[in-house]
């Protein structure tokens, strides 16, 4: 689903990201982790097309990022760092728009709105401003918006930062069922979260891969493997 | 084509569901209004003191002929004031349409759909236009109200291809201006830095004329070629010219072409 060669991406003379080379196959649920500042977002923000890296390559299903931009964007959900919204539409108008932008068929706009506002657990504020919500509410619209179209592969910048601990095993759920589908990568400081639903891990520290296993052969089937393998691997 | 359509939308909602249009659409409204009735009270009494002199209009001078009758006298006044007050307008209307989206932070979400960036920039100047029309729009009540009040002692009241090439001509500067602030507004996150710009850009091309006549030629007739007012000045006095529409034309596409270009840069340049 996702192939990424030798990108770079840096900053003025800030090298963020260092030659990642990886793949993402169909259907996987993917942990992306790595210390504050290691690239993880830079990262997020190149493979849904928002900037170019300064060298190499990366290609979504098939397409390449930046010769076949929209193809490879509308098989894209970005939940980005900062949930986008627009304080002055309600939740309901604003992911109308939303449809619109990603091209969702006219006479399926209502159900996908409904779909995903149970799914994120936000029917009861459809009617609501996004700019009154709580913090933990505007993140489950990112969520939300991200989903609409059922786009096959996921982006998801910490999904689950600001959400209460029962919105955040219920968002956590909804993604685990969205695998074997859809695919999804995630960035979070969570391990615990990373442990009960991702079945591969990427590391990311100081803009290089450091690791890229499957769960189980990272932790080696002890309890606090990957606590251990994250503080061994982003010490330094 | 839906895209660009409702991303007009979106902006038509935005302006609308935002306090500030409503300031800057009743600040015009006021403004206009003032001028309006000022232009009439000097109307009214210029053609009393015409009136009060033993010869009439043999006496005035032809310069100030043109307030023998409505549509010269007060309409086409009107009209030029209110290029003035779009200078000002303007800016408050576009500042906003892309450093919001900074601001936001639904840069991201815009430039991560399937939307392609030249939609981008269509929708959002359709909808600033509509804007801009509602807001500099508003004056032809100020004609329609003469026509129905005013009277003539020759023919029509007030000459309508005359008021309504100057209109056009109004609403073509104002298209203008809100391309301008559109462009401005995408290169920068604060929306005082873009109102600002914009401001000093219009007024700057306002000034031209001034410069202009201080200099040699062919200076002189390439500045007085790019002056808006010289560009305007056929269509204010009621010729119908296809020169100003072509001319204000291409700036309007000259800087959605900018604005597209500034956003794809932008992306390169993080
Ligand atoms: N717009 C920018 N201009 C300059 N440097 C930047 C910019 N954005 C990020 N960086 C730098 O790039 C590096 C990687 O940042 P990035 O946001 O990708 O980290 P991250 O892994 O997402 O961190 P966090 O866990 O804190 O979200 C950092 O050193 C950061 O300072
Ligand atoms: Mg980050």
């Amino acid at each position: 689903m996702i192939e990424v060669e030798r990108l770079t991406k840096k900053y003025r003379d800030r090298v963020a990201i260092d030659e990642l080379n990886f793949t993402i196959g169909e259907g996987e649920i993917v942990g992306f982790l790595g210390p504050n500042g290691a690239g993880k977002s830079t990262t997020m923000k190149i493979l849904t097309g928002f900037m170019p890296p300064t060298s190499g390559k990366a290609k979504v299903a098939g397409f390449d990022l930046f010769e076949q931009p929209i193809e490879a964007k509308k098989r894209i959900g970005y939940l980005p760092e900062t949930p986008p919204l627009y304080p002055e539409l309600t939740v309901r108008g604003y992911l109308k728009y939303v449809c619109e932008l990603k091209g969702v068929p006219r006479a399926k706009v209502k159900s996908e709105i409904q779909r995903v506002a149970e799914g994120t657990g936000i029917v009861s504020e459809l009617d609501r401003l996004t700019g009154v919500l709580s913090k933990g509410y505007r993140q489950r619209v990112g969520i939300a918006q991200a989903m609409l179209g059922a786009p096959p592969l996921l982006i998801l910048d910490e999904p689950t930062e600001g959400l209460d601990p029962r919105q955040r095993k219920e968002v956590l759920d909804l993604i685990k069922s969205l695998g074997g589908k859809h695919t999804v990568v995630l960035s979070t400081h969570i391990l615990a979260e990373v442990k009960a639903i991702c079945r591969k891990v990427l590391i990311i520290h100081r803009g290089k891969i450091v690791a890229d296993e499957s769960m189980a052969s990272l932790t080696g089937g002890k309890e606090t493997g990957l606590e251990d393998k994250f503080i061994a691997l982003t010490s330094e | 084509m839906r895209t660009t359509f409702a991303i007009m939308k979106k902006e038509l909602v935005s302006y609308l569901t935002t306090p500030w249009a409503w300031v800057v659409f009743t600040v015009t409204s006021f403004l206009s209004s003032l001028f309006f009735i000022g232009l009439l009270v000097s109307f009214k009494q210029f053609h009393d003191e015409v009136h009060q002199s033993p010869n009439g209009w043999a006496d005035v001078p032809a310069s100030l002929h043109v307030f023998r009758n409505l549509t010269d006298g007060v309409v086409v006044n009107l009209w030029q004031t209110m290029l003035v007050l779009t200078l000002f307008v303007a800016p408050f209307l576009s500042m906003r349409l892309f450093a919001e989206e900074r601001r936001n932070k639904t840069f991201e979400l815009l430039m991560t759909t399937p939307v392609r960036p030249i939609e981008i920039v269509l929708g959002k100047y359709l909808g600033a236009l509509g804007i801009v029309i509602c807001t500099i729009g508003v004056t032809i009540v100020f004609p329609i109200i003469l026509s129905m009040i005013g009277s003539s002692q020759s023919g029509d009241t007030l000459e309508w291809r005359t008021v309504m090439m100057g209109y056009g001509a109004l609403l073509l500067w104002g298209a203008t201006n809100m391309a301008i602030g559109m462009f401005i507004s995408s290169m920068t996150e604060s929306q005082m830095v873009a109102a600002l710009v914009s401001f000093a850009v219009a007024l700057a091309w306002m000034l031209l004329k001034m410069t202009a006549s201080g200099l040699d030629e062919p200076f002189r007739s390439i500045l007085n070629y790019l002056s808006f007012d010289q560009q305007l000045s056929s269509l204010l006095k009621g010729v119908l010219d296809v020169k100003p529409l072509v001319f204000f034309g291409s700036v309007i596409a000259l800087f959605l072409l900018l604005t597209h270009r500034s956003i794809e840069a932008q992306r390169w340049t993080q």
